[in-house]
């Protein structure tokens, strides 16, 4: 079981680069896909999913081009997308029926499946009632309801935890880990803490660029020695963040304490920290950046 | 007062512009065209009794303003009337809700773009005006005031009319879907008929007797023995033209003060009903109207407010744990079951529909069975085909409506077994409410009669599935269906009556073009749904 990103780029019109020359490859567990707002994160979820083409590059599935035979990976994927309908009359039972029976499982196998499926997104109870009146979490469980209704190899959720209550979103994650073994995910968010909890694999992309594929832990080593923890009074913090790139920061009587990646001590007082994956993301993110800015310049 | 005024323009120029940036604007410009083609080449004339005046400039603005206004009024009410609704479809509704724009300055401001939009092709046509004139060079003297004051004086008021009913339509939850549609296409009608059923001329909306009188007051003095008769119609290659009395010169419409008050009048009457339209208007609340109908479940009750919170969360209580249990599906390829998928179609397709729909349905069949079987297989079988409108418009549609694309486009072998499930369900449910007619052509004429019957179960859903798919709306069948029943099995005309009234060779002629023209149908279905798995 292989997926294989080669070359992909997408534009939009003349000048609008959503993805420019993506290279991944995956096997079996859960990738974490990072990147702000605007990356280009849903665009290849989309490509991945079938839903859009690319401009260039392959999709590899197995080793066959998508492009070419789209439903060959169709039969085995599973897609979330990060907006999505529902028919308003029917109820997820009903609705859940109706795509097994487009996606072609049959009639035995997916009743089984639904109900455990119902079961397990805790809308069982709730099974018989219209999708029109579903809250925004309960519709998205639908959603993640159907994305496995057919046990697929390839499992794709954009944005998944967008309109989950914290409970339900940790519940969510451990499922994603559950659900890994056997098959490949793609969890993309910019919410490093879902990335952090699940994912076997992170690739961070920003600008339609990817800017790192590795394990989380690679990503970590690549700061690991250049996080520190810095005090200083709320009138400096401008001065701080002026000079240095900072992930968090936190009030406290004595000051601010200011999370601070550098590749030297940003004071004599600074502390070393512990490297997170928000570090490193957000390090990975001021990299380009610069570089970006250098080339502009 | 400033602040409205500016906040009006506002609403008007951002929804003006999102319209004309759309692929869609330019069909709606190209329908215009079209239409000043036609009339430019004499495919629409208008004949006093088998004559026509010389084409002056006044009879050219009179001959086009009346086709904007008959035709641009219909048409363009659906092209106007999602105003509103885009709001509320992309969400902005919701933003513009929070803030303290009044409900009059929003609804002040889609009537606004919707005029600017009819204008639009209002303009155009005047251009195909003049151009006829030109190019048809039986008067070479070209009056501006005389061409141009018809659509000025007629056709715009018109359009202000349509433009503010398309936005109070909007308003009203009953008419603000498909109902609305229909509904529409017997306002349109009556809109035009008004002044002669009343028998009061001055209650003339679209302008259409107010310039007839006129004419045919013409006719009176340079057609020896006219009698009155007044027709706009869409003429044929085959059919004998108009002869030209080449001594009536018409000079348009005098206009009095009154009359022009009387026009203007209808401008006055389109802002009260957007006024009235802004009283109406939910603000993006439809609670404010009523909960839709949602069946509960008999157990366990709960309140609307306990909906979210009665339900657990994800992955039950395993705290840490999904809970996950899944069996997996066995590794056999994916089966075809195209038969549950039909009926999964089928369940879509009627699923919502009310008690009352069904009555009605029962009603229309009990009387296919009992009336004579020419009125069976006529006016009833097309108003119970008519009564599947709602149904059959959401073919094709539905999945660009609901925003369920992502979802079924990315399941493998959809081309091959989604649209032809949706098309079958279609076709069944036509058969189903039109087997009193059917059967009884079975038994009367054998399988020969019944050929007519299935060209129109086939050509119905055939035309909502390839509309739908084109249009992502059911807009463009709903009006459509609606005109080909009123013109076909209700007023008998041949050719367009879906039914196949008639009999012999004749019937069978015509069911041949139906069969025919539901396979091309059905392609084009296929070939726009081909399209859209490849978009982008």
């Amino acid at each position: 079981m292989q997926l294989s990103v080669v070359k992909l780029s997408k534009t939009y019109g003349r000048d609008v680069h959503a993805l420019r020359g993506v290279e991944v490859n995956l096997g079996p567990g859960v990738l974490g896909l990072l990147g702000p707002n605007g990356a280009g994160k849903s665009t290849l979820m989309r490509i991945l999913a079938t839903i859009t083409r690319p401009s260039s590059g392959r999709v590899l599935w197995n080793d066959a081009d998508i492009a070419g035979s789209p439903d060959a990976l169709r039969n085995v994927l599973g897609y979330l997308p990060q907006d999505f309908g529902v028919y308003p009359n029917l109820n997820a039972l009903e609705f859940l029926e109706y795509l097994a029976a487009v996606k072609g499982i049959a009639a035995g196998a997916a009743r089984r499946r639904i109900g455990e499926l119902l079961e397990l997104v805790n809308l069982t109870d709730a099974a018989k009632r219209p999708l029109g009146g579903y809250s925004g979490g309960m519709r998205q469980r639908v959603g993640i309801a159907q994305a496995l209704l057919n046990d697929p190899q390839l499992l794709i959720v954009d944005e998944p935890t967008a309109g989950l209550d914290p409970e339900e979103r940790v519940r969510f994650r451990n499922l994603l880990s559950e659900l890994s073994g056997e098959r490949i995910v793609i969890l993309s968010t910019h919410i490093v803490s879902d990335v952090e909890a699940v994912a076997t694999s992170i690739a961070i992309l920003a600008h339609g660029q990817l800017l790192a594929h590795g394990a989380p832990e690679a990503l970590l080593a690549s700061v690991s020695g250049k996080v520190w923890e810095v005090i200083v009074p709320s009138a400096d913090m401008n001065a701080l963040r002026q000079k240095h790139l900072i992930s968090s920061t936190a009030h406290r009587s004595d000051g601010v304490h200011a999370r601070v990646v550098a590749d030297v001590a940003p004071g004599r007082e600074a502390r070393q920290l512990e490297p997170s994956l928000e570090d490193a993301y957000l390090a990975a993110l001021a990299k380009q950046r610069s570089a970006a800015n250098g080339i502009a310049a | 007062m400033r602040n409205s005024i500016r906040a009006i323009s506002a609403i008007a120029r951002a929804d003006f512009l999102e319209r004309v940036r759309r692929y869609s604007f330019l069909l709606t410009l190209l329908f215009a065209t079209l239409l000043g083609y036609a009339a430019a080449t004499g495919r629409i004339t208008i004949q006093l009794g088998g004559y026509r005046g010389v084409y002056t400039s006044a009879w050219m603005g009179a001959l086009v303003a009346i086709t904007t206004t008959c035709f641009v009024s219909l048409v363009g009410f659906y092209i106007v009337k999602n105003a509103i609704d885009r709001d509320r479809q992309t969400r902005v509704g919701q933003i513009l809700a929070a803030t303290p724009l009044s409900k009059s300055a929003y609804t002040l401001g889609k009537f606004v773009s919707n005029v600017a939009v009819l204008a639009s092709m209002v303009v155009v046509l005047a251009i195909a005006g003049v151009l006829m004139q030109l190019f048809a060079g039986e008067d070479p003297h070209l009056d501006g005031v005389a061409l141009l004051s018809p659509f000025l004086i007629v056709a715009l008021p018109a359009m202000v009319l349509t433009a503010a009913l398309a936005v109070l339509f909007e308003t009203l939850p009953i008419l603000r879907g498909g109902a609305g549609n229909v509904a529409w296409f017997f306002v349109w009608v009556m809109s035009i008929a008004l002044p002669e059923i009343t028998g009061r001329h001055w209650l003339d909306p679209m302008g259409v007797v107010t310039v007839s009188d006129s004419m045919m007051a013409g006719a009176r003095a340079h057609i020896p023995g006219y009698k009155g008769d007044f027709a706009f119609t869409i003429v044929d290659k085959a059919d004998k033209p108009a002869q030209i009395v080449q001594s009536f010169h018409w000079q348009g419409v005098p206009w009095n003060a009154s009359q022009l008050i009387l026009r203007l009048g209808w401008v006055g009457v389109a802002i009260l009903l957007v006024l009235l339209a802004a009283l109406l208007f939910d603000r993006f609340d439809s609670s404010r109207w009523f909960a839709p109908p949602v069946r509960r479940p008999k157990q366990p009750a709960v309140s609307s407010d306990e909906d979210v919170s009665a339900v657990a969360p994800l992955g039950g209580a395993v705290a840490g744990r999904s809970g996950a249990h899944l069996t997996p599906l066995s590794n056999s390829a994916p089966t075809n079951a195209f038969g549950r998928l039909f009926l999964a179609e089928l369940r879509l397709a009627v699923k919502g529909l009310r008690w009352w729909w069904y009555a009605v349905v029962v009603g229309l069949l009990v009387a296919q069975f009992a009336a004579p079987l020419e009125v069976a297989r006529g006016p009833i079988l097309g108003t119970a085909w008519m009564w599947l409108v709602l149904v059959w418009s959401a073919m094709g549609a539905r999945e660009s409506r609901f925003g369920t694309e992502a979802l079924l486009f990315s399941s493998a072998h959809i081309l091959p077994r989604q649209l032809p499930a949706c098309w079958l369900a279609g076709v069944a449910i036509a058969a189903i409410v039109g087997i009193g007619a059917g059967s009884r052509l079975l038994l009367a004429q054998g399988w020969p009669g019944l050929v007519p019957w299935l060209a129109g179960a086939l050509f119905l859903p055939s035309l909502a599935l390839a509309l739908g798919v084109w249009s992502g709306t059911g807009k463009p069948f709903e009006g459509l269906l609606t005109a080909l029943w009123y013109v076909g099995p209700m007023n008998h005309s041949r050719g367009i009556d879906f039914t196949g009234t008639g009999s012999g060779a004749q019937a069978n002629h015509y069911a041949l073009i139906y069969f025919g023209l539901s396979a091309v149908l059905v392609a084009a279905a296929v070939f726009g749904r081909a399209r859209q798995l490849r978009a982008n």
